[in-house]
Parts: structure tokens; sequence; C-alpha cells
């Protein structure tokens, strides 16, 4: 299967809402995915991220609002006649079919001819490198098999859009990361417009072309992965994407804080603020430097914790009147620090996002 | 402190009851059913008379039959409601639990005359109102194998999973679902085959003649041969139980993984 066996299809929200009872799990969500797009929807428990998804693949009704797949309205079509696939997080392959046989399924209720659907199986086996596995049943595979026979059975029947309902999260960590590349590797090949959702930042930052970042069912910011880390709209993005220390600080003129005896200057918001205003500022931690401690516009305090992440080791340091402050310093220079020792550090970045305390 | 290992003791006293509740009357049974005229010597005597009897094959084959509609009706119903009741209708899973139960609760001639009064008029009167009373008491049983067995399988997945592919709702049950719960649909059929094919009293009470109310008649005339058609309808369940279950499990068989 190639690019040319499918057009691929965009896919639109408009203005979509979905409630149970007196709970929003969607609030008027507006998203359009583009022809061949991966596009994430990422968000806390509870954010409506995988109710979008299942009123997508049609197993949830919307409330309101209208679905379109190429401009055609799909809220009335039923799940089975819509020619999306889906991959869940359980995998739900079917228990009594082998794997040639999950992969078959689709096609065989699409009644496709016995030669073609052959050709087609042995084609996804390949594409999910399990041809070796055309005879086992699901019990006999490995997480990361099953997501993958999972995987080529929604792909088999070309759909319209690829659905991914946390397909890695049922997956141990070094699994999950080949899954990732595989899924984006095919996604890119066929070229197909495929809807991605996950509560895993960097699951989402790593394959999307765009991701959108939900909260209480809406869409706060939809951006690709770079713009959405470095200009977050809101401080809900700003904290929930990324790691962000949130620090109590002080409005001392339009667009001015204090922030741990700091000057900053503040991004403008849809928040206004008036001087003297108590605030909450949201510092990345690479937006933090270490300096020497003779600098006497620098805040001090002490070293409090160290986690080592690979090349970078996050550290944790204690500030009077403050939280914890993270920062993330070269894995090699923290060799130098100690637990306990005095430190000294400033506010890099120029801009910071604030939100009323 | 060390636990008491019950696992011995136990294994022992359940031994002893299956001898004394099932092995030794089940023996004597078979003894007695080989015993000549007059209960003298060994012989086919007694199985030989039943096989000849006035109203044997009749009654036999009424009650498989009737069994057997029973049973197939049973799955016809309960299968699909059952999946209903666990996909969409949580909230009435409490009603038709309650309801499942009457008919443990209801006095059996409460029963049978009320429900025949309710039976459609074309079935009135007909032996084949018995399926519905068979259907009725197995409901129980049956509601509680399917419910458990529905339990242990991600239903809702492998149902989305089906539908999204693009599959029917027949094609989703027969394909997906039957074969996820085949070992609750197989306790279902077992229990509503053997609990029709054994049931007395209504059969009695609406004057039908089916293998039970033709044993109680015949056994009135020949003591030896009641405890031949004892055994008789004791080997003949096993056997055909025996082959449902291996059917069962071929159907389930797969060709062996290459791997």
């Amino acid at each position: 299967m190639s690019k040319k066996d499918r057009a691929s299809s965009t896919l639109e929200l408009r203005d979509v809402s979905r409630h149970f009872g007196s709970v929003k799990a969607l609030d008027g969500l507006n998203l359009t995915v583009n022809p061949g797009e991966l596009v994430a929807l990422l968000g806390p428990s509870g954010c409506g991220k995988t109710t979008a998804l299942r009123i997508v693949a049609g197993l949830e009704t919307a409330t309101s609002g209208e679905l379109l797949v190429n401009g055609e309205r799909y809220n009335e079509t039923p799940a089975n006649q819509r020619d999306m696939g889906m991959v869940f997080q359980s995998y739900s392959l079917f228990p009594n079919l082998t794997v040639s046989e999950n992969i078959d399924y689709g096609l065989r209720a699409r009644k496709i001819d016995s030669e073609k659907r052959a050709k087609k199986v042995t084609e996804m086996l390949e594409l999910v490198s399990l041809a070796s596995k055309a005879k086992a049943f699901p019990h006999q595979l490995s997480g990361g098999q099953q997501q993958r026979v999972a995987l080529a059975r929604a792909l088999a029947i070309q759909p319209r859009v690829l659905l991914l309902d946390e397909p890695l999260s049922a997956l141990d960590a070094q699994v999950r990361g080949q899954i990732r590349e595989e899924i984006r590797r095919i996604q890119l090949d066929l070229g197909i417009t495929t809807l991605f959702v996950t509560h895993d930042q960097e699951e989402a930052m790593a394959i999307s072309d765009r991701v959108g970042v939900m909260s209480h069912g809406q869409l706060e910011q939809i951006d690709k992965p770079i713009a959405l880390y470095n200009n977050p709209a809101t401080p809900f993005v700003a904290s929930f994407v990324g790691l962000a220390n949130r620090i109590p600080a002080e409005i001392t003129a339009k667009g001015k804080a204090r922030v741990l005896n700091q000057k900053v200057d503040i991004l403008e918001s849809a928040e206004q603020f008036v001087a003297g205003e108590k605030v909450n500022v949201i510092i990345r931690p690479e937006s933090l430097e270490l300096v020497s401690e003779s600098d006497s516009d620098a805040t001090r305090g002490i070293v409090a914790l160290k986690s080592f992440l690979g090349p970078l080791t996050k550290v944790g340091i204690a500030v009077e009147g403050a939280p914890l402050i993270h920062l993330h310093i070269s894995s090699r220079e923290v060799r130098k620090l100690e637990i306990g020792e005095k430190i000294a550090f400033k506010i890099s970045s120029d801009e910071v996002m604030a939100e009323r305390a | 402190m060390k636990r008491l290992n019950l696992k011995w003791p136990l294994t022992i006293v359940a031994s002893l009851l299956a001898i004394f509740i099932f092995v030794i009357p089940l023996y004597g049974a078979t003894v007695y059913s080989f015993k000549g005229n007059g209960g003298k010597g060994h012989s086919w005597v007694n199985y030989q008379w039943l096989i000849h009897a006035d109203g044997f094959y009749p009654s036999l084959f009424t009650s498989l039959k009737l069994a057997v509609l029973a049973a197939a009706f049973n799955l016809i119903l309960m299968v699909p409601t059952m999946v209903y009741l666990n996909l969409k209708g949580q909230r009435f899973k409490p009603l038709v639990d309650f309801l499942c139960i009457l008919p443990l609760i209801i006095p059996v001639v409460s029963l049978a005359i009320g429900a025949q009064v309710a039976m459609p008029k074309f079935l009135q009167n007909t032996q084949y109102e018995l399926v519905f009373f068979f259907v009725i008491i197995a409901l129980p049983f049956t509601y509680r194998a399917l419910d458990t067995s529905l339990q242990t399988v991600a239903l809702k997945t492998l149902v989305e999973a089906s539908r999204s592919l693009g599959a029917s709702w027949t094609r989703t049950i027969t394909r997906v679902i039957v074969p996820a719960i085949r070992s609750g649909i197989t306790g279902a059929l077992f229990l509503t085959f053997a609990l029709s094919i054994g049931e007395y009293t209504i059969t009695s009470l609406l004057h039908w003649e089916t293998f039970p109310t033709w044993t109680v008649v015949a056994a009135q005339q020949n003591i030896l041969g009641a405890i031949a058609i004892s055994v008789f309808s004791f080997v003949g369940a096993i056997a055909l139980l025996s082959a449902i279950a291996l059917f069962s499990k071929r159907g389930l068989q797969r060709v062996e993984v290459e791997e």
C-alpha cells in the first residue's frame, strides 16, 4: 500500500459538544486535521480528548456540532460505515482469531474477494514486520506485537482517517519508543490522516505534526510541537507542556513583575493585571541559569534534589518563600554540585507567562 | 501462627461425600438393573423390557426434541439480551437479574398455570408450550452462565473494534462475541438441555407425556425396569452432554501455531 492507494482525507470537527447530564465532556470543540497530517490531542484525564476521538469513530454521539470528512457530514453515519481505522489502548484483538484472521476481519466485512484479501493481509504483515507470526493467536504475542497487529488491522481497510486511542499506554518504556517511531514511519509512508489521543506529552511532541492541548472539553491551543513549547497561549498550556516552575510573583507595572527579587517582563495574555497584584509566573527550567554567587541580582538557594535524566540532570533548588525550583543542568556540570550546597541563579528568559494567584 | 493445611482433609471429605451420594447409589442401581427375573442372576431382561415398552421411543423423542428446542430458543433469546445488557443496558441489569431469579421463587404450580394463560393461543394445548416453560425454568442458570462469561471478556472494546472495522451487529455477535463467550454458551446449553430433558413437575401438571412422566408410569409396572430406566437416563444424559462438550471443544480447537 502506498500513498497513491488512498486519497487522504480532511477531518473537521465544528463546534462539537458532548454532554453527559450536567457534565460537559466536550464543549464546542473546533479542530481540523489536514490530509496526511498527524494531529495529537493532548491533555489530562477527563479533558475530553478520548470523547472527541470516539465521536469521530462513531462510538459516541455528539450532543451538538458537526463532524465532517472531506466536507461530508458524518454525524449520522454508523460506526461500521465510517471507514475509520481505530487502534485501541487495550489492543482489542479478537482472541479467537489468528493474527492473519484479525487483519483479514475488516476486509471480510467489506466482502472483498479472497485473493485480494490474502494479498492485503500479507502486505500488512510485512508493513508491521510480523509475517512470521501470521498464524499465531493474540495471546502468543507480546504487547508490542499485539499493538502492531492492531495497527495493521486498522490500516488494512484503507481507512479515511486513522484514529489512535492512547495506543502506547499499555506498553513498557522501551517498546513504547519503538512502536511510536513505527507508527510515525507508517503514517508518513502511507500519508494517512491521523488523529492521535494521548496524555503523554513526550509521545505527542515526538511524532505529531501538530499538537492540540485540551482542557475541560475545549482546545486550549493547537500548534506545532516546538511552537507549543516555546509560545504557549495560556498558562495551562505552559504548565502542561514541558516542565514548568510556578513561582509566586508580584506585578510591578503593566507587563512587569518581580519574582524571587528579580525583574521580569511578562507576556500579554487575556488576563489583565494591576500593579501590586499577586500572581504566579510560569518559568521553564531551561530559562533559569546558574550564576556566580557574587552576582548581586541573582537569587540564592540550596541544592535540594538531583535527578539524573541522561545528558541533563534536573536540579531542585530550595529558595526561601518559594516552592522547590527546578532547572536543567548538563549532567557533566552537575557532578560539581552537592546536595545542600549554596547556589545562585538568574531568570534568563525575557518574557514569562503569568496567571492570577 | 501456622495455618492449618485443610487441603487433604477437605479432599477426603469431598471424596467420601461423592462416594456416598453418587458412586454407591449408582453402583447399586447398575447392579440391580441387571438382575434377572425375580431378582435372581444377571441378565439384560430389564433393558429388553425397557426398549420394548410402549411409549418408550415416542416419549424419549419428544423429550429430546423439546430439550433441543428449549436450548436453542434460550440461546437465541439470552445471548443478544445479555450482550445488550452488558454493553448498553447496564441500568436494566438489576431488573433483569431479579426477573431471572423469579422462576426459582415462584411455585411451579403458579408458574405453570399463570404462564399457560399468558401463552399465545397458537401454542396453547400443543406440546411446544413446554419449550417456553423449560426456557423459563432454565433462565436463572443461563443468565448466570452467560453473565459470568461476558464479565471475563473486554466486551465493549471488542465490539467497538469490530464495528470500527466495518462489521455489522450480526457479524460482530457471531464472529467475535459468541466465540469469546463460548464457555458460557456451552454452560447455558448444558443447563437448559439437562433441565428440560429431566423436567417432570410442569409436564405432569399440564398432562403431557415426556420421558420423565412416562418413566414414572412405567416404573409402577416393573421396579427393576424402573431402575434400568434410571441407569439408562443417567448414562444417556452423560453421553449426550459429553458429545456436546466434545463438539464445542472441537469448534474451539485451531490449527497448531507455526512459530
